[in-house]
């Protein structure tokens, strides 16, 4: 399967995908912070913050996977 | 902002050459990742890659929070910096001494927003100045060139910030929230005791009473960093900052109870008037005495929240002091400072001057988020010739000609693992010497792939960066920063003037409680003006003086404006008219007719007349036993 990755051009400056991607997965998971809060899952790990990390990072992964 | 290693996580015993395990596992985090941001920046052929290193030696911070927090600002102030600086080249470039103007007036703004804002906030209006001094003003000569330098910076930071967060999370940095439940507790135990000391009708001296306020104000920026810690990040924030904006309250009412119990002694000797007054005074301290209670349980409640990360059961605002005046006299002197410095280069004429005079614009900037902007371009002076002559050592006995990132990350150790131990020590000027000599070794040293061993080009940075410190030293001589006691004079004033006013002035729109938070934010830049010494018993007093009267006319207020309606609205308006004329006897009369209006129907006016009572005792001449007692020593 290969996945054509097209790039962001602002104001005719290129911006490369895997920029835009993060940026879109960290707006992602920043709207889904009270979500996380609701429903107590820092309550579930021993090292939360790790658990967020790696939360962003499946998020970005499956972005730059699927779309 | 300054909290060290080993307050962080406390109570660790382990201590190896001096140094807690937590400094230790603090330094090797800032050497794993500068090697980290290193690597990444050459696999991926970044053009300056000593930005990344340097980022992460800037964000070399104990806590988690507090690194992510001041990663967040660094970026944002990278792009706001861009913008301005391909603003400036695009329409001043080839204007000679205009540019060199509007740069000036550029670090001017700079310096004046870090005037207006506290913490991170600060340093990232700061960095805004340091931005466009690094793009702008070394690419003076060649403006095509901003842009790329620019996006170069833009992307070594983001490396830099990366390999800062990801170190953090997997080596599990301690989180911030621990210490900061731990210091306002020790706080809430101070605001106890004095609460226990006014029931005996001993009120603190006022310079212990201008430090416990500037010990909790100074707490402010700290919880900003809370909210990048995790998802419950922002309601943890809201918790810690509920319970400072109560601490203050359950302070501001102890001073009020220790100034009645103060009166109530003479009060009780005399007629029936004075019988009148000793029963108000009664009706008073019996409901300070419940409302501390209530304050003491709201601080324990806002402790639990932060601790659990749960919702606090109300999120008050703690609202900055914002002196216009100080931020605007600061900024006009760095604007001045930095033009002089430039026409000393133009009448010297020298080649390759815009290294210096980037890294003078450097020291003015990040000078600036410091208290004493002098003892900071100091600090730089001591700390440029030691990392001038550590990145020599690096370079020519330590790496000399070797280009395998094995032997670089080897060399870094010992200089990287520890300064960071330097950073983490808790003595300020120690941690700030090691911050600096931290980064200025970096920024001499400048690794890049493959390495430059140029000892032209090396004995060329060394000396300007040497000079940029001791010409921003000597502008600071011929034109010096604010100095203390101006600073405190300024918000003196505005402290008085604020008071002279009918309405609160700036803080008309916030609550009591948030306002008096506003004043003892106030008063903690009053302390931190007059530096590491005890601050004087006289300015003190003045201080505590004004802010007891002003948080007493701002409960007046707002009691008055909740019993106002209805059966007392006539005594409530007598009370305010009362109040216009700052006349104590008048106040306390108008609390006995408040009283009296209420008792046939058995209206709750003791909040008020509590209130009343307090600001007739702030307000009562000077020879009253009101005015002597403000200030005794316990």
């Amino acid at each position: 399967m290969m996945n054509t990755y097209r790039e962001l051009v602002i104001g005719g400056v290129l911006i490369a995908p895997i920029v835009s991607y993060a940026a879109t997965a960290m707006l992602a998971f920043l709207m889904l912070r009270p979500l996380l809060r609701f429903v107590g899952f820092t309550r579930f790990f021993s090292n939360p913050s790790l658990a967020e990390l790696s939360l962003y990072v499946a998020m970005f992964g499956m972005l730059a996977l699927f779309f | 902002m300054q909290i060290n290693a080993d307050a962080a996580a406390a109570a660790r015993p382990l201590v190896f050459a001096g140094f807690p395990a937590s400094s230790w596992a603090f330094a090797l985090r800032v050497w794993l990742a500068m090697l980290l941001a290193l690597y990444v920046s050459f696999w991926l052929e970044l053009e300056s890659p000593s930005s990344s290193a340097l980022t992460v030696a800037i964000l070399a911070l104990p806590t988690r929070g507090q690194g992510m927090e001041k990663a967040g600002y660094r970026l944002l102030a990278t792009a706001i910096g861009v913008a301005a600086s391909i603003a400036i080249a695009g329409m001043f470039s080839q204007t000679d001494g205009l540019l060199l103007a509007v740069l000036g007036i550029w670090i001017g703004l700079c310096v004046y927003a870090v005037g207006m804002l506290d913490g991170n906030r600060a340093y990232a209006a700061s960095l805004c100045c340091t931005t466009v001094a690094l793009i702008a003003i070394q690419q003076i000569d060649s403006p095509l060139q901003v842009f790329p330098t620019g996006v170069a910076r833009g992307a070594a930071i983001s490396v830099g910030v990366l390999a800062v967060a990801l170190v953090n999370e997997i080596l599990a940095a301690p989180n911030y929230h621990p210490a900061l439940a731990s210091r306002i507790e020790a706080l809430h135990r101070r605001v106890t005791d004095l609460a226990q000391d006014a029931e005996r009708g001993q009120a603190p001296s006022a310079p212990v009473a201008a430090s416990l306020l500037h010990d909790i104000a100074a707490l402010r920026p700290d919880i900003a960093s809370l909210a990048a810690e995790s998802s419950v990040g922002p309601t943890r924030a809201a918790a810690a900052r509920s319970a400072l904006v109560d601490l203050v309250s359950a302070f501001s009412l102890g001073r009020m109870l220790a100034a009645l119990s103060a009166t109530s002694a003479p009060a009780q000797n005399g007629d029936d008037p004075d019988q009148d007054a000793a029963g108000l005074i009664a009706i008073s301290r019996s409901w300070l005495r419940i409302e501390i209670s209530r304050k003491n349980a709201q601080v324990r409640s806002s402790l639990d929240a932060l601790r659990a990360g749960t919702r606090p059961y109300r999120a008050w605002h703690a609202p900055l002091y914002r002196s216009r005046r100080i931020a605007a006299e600061a900024g006009a002197r760095a604007a001045i400072a930095f033009t002089l410095i430039a026409i000393f280069f133009v009448l010297a004429g020298w080649p390759t001057t815009e290294l210096c005079l980037s890294l003078v614009a450097v020291i003015i900037g990040l000078g600036s988020t410091s208290p004493a902007p002098r003892s900071f371009t100091l600090v730089a002076v001591m700390a440029m010739p030691i990392a001038c002559v550590l990145a020599g050592i690096l370079k020519y006995l330590v790496f000399n000609g070797v280009s395998e990132f094995q032997l670089l990350a080897i060399g870094l150790a010992p200089v990287v693992i520890g300064l960071a131990l330097l950073v983490s020590l808790p003595s300020p000027m120690l941690s700030s010497l090691g911050r600096l000599v931290l980064v200025f070794t970096l920024a001499v040293l400048a690794p890049t792939n493959p390495q430059s061993y140029d000892p032209e080009v090396f004995l060329l940075t060394s000396f300007f960066a040497c000079l940029s410190s001791v010409l921003v030293f000597a502008a600071q001589l011929l034109l010096p920063p604010l100095s203390c006691g101006r600073r405190i004079r300024l918000l003196l004033e505005e402290v008085r003037r604020e008071l002279s006013r009918r309405d609160s002035g700036p803080a008309r729109h916030l609550a009591p409680e948030e306002a008096a938070f506003r004043d003892a934010a106030r008063i903690e830049q009053m302390v931190t003006a007059n530096g590491p010494s005890a601050i004087n018993d006289q300015i003190a007093g003045t201080a505590m003086h004004f802010f007891d009267k002003a948080d007493a006319l701002r409960r007046c207020r707002a009691e008055l404006d909740r019993v106002g309606q209805g059966p007392l609205a006539g005594a409530a308006q007598a009370a305010r008219e009362a109040l216009v004329r700052r006349d104590g006897g008048a106040i306390l009369a108008s609390a006995g007719a408040l009283h009296q209006a209420g008792a046939p129907s058995n209206l709750p006016t003791s909040a008020a007349i509590a209130a009343l009572i307090a600001a007739s005792a702030a307000f009562m001449p000077p020879q009253s036993p009101t005015g002597s007692s403000r200030g005794t020593s316990p």
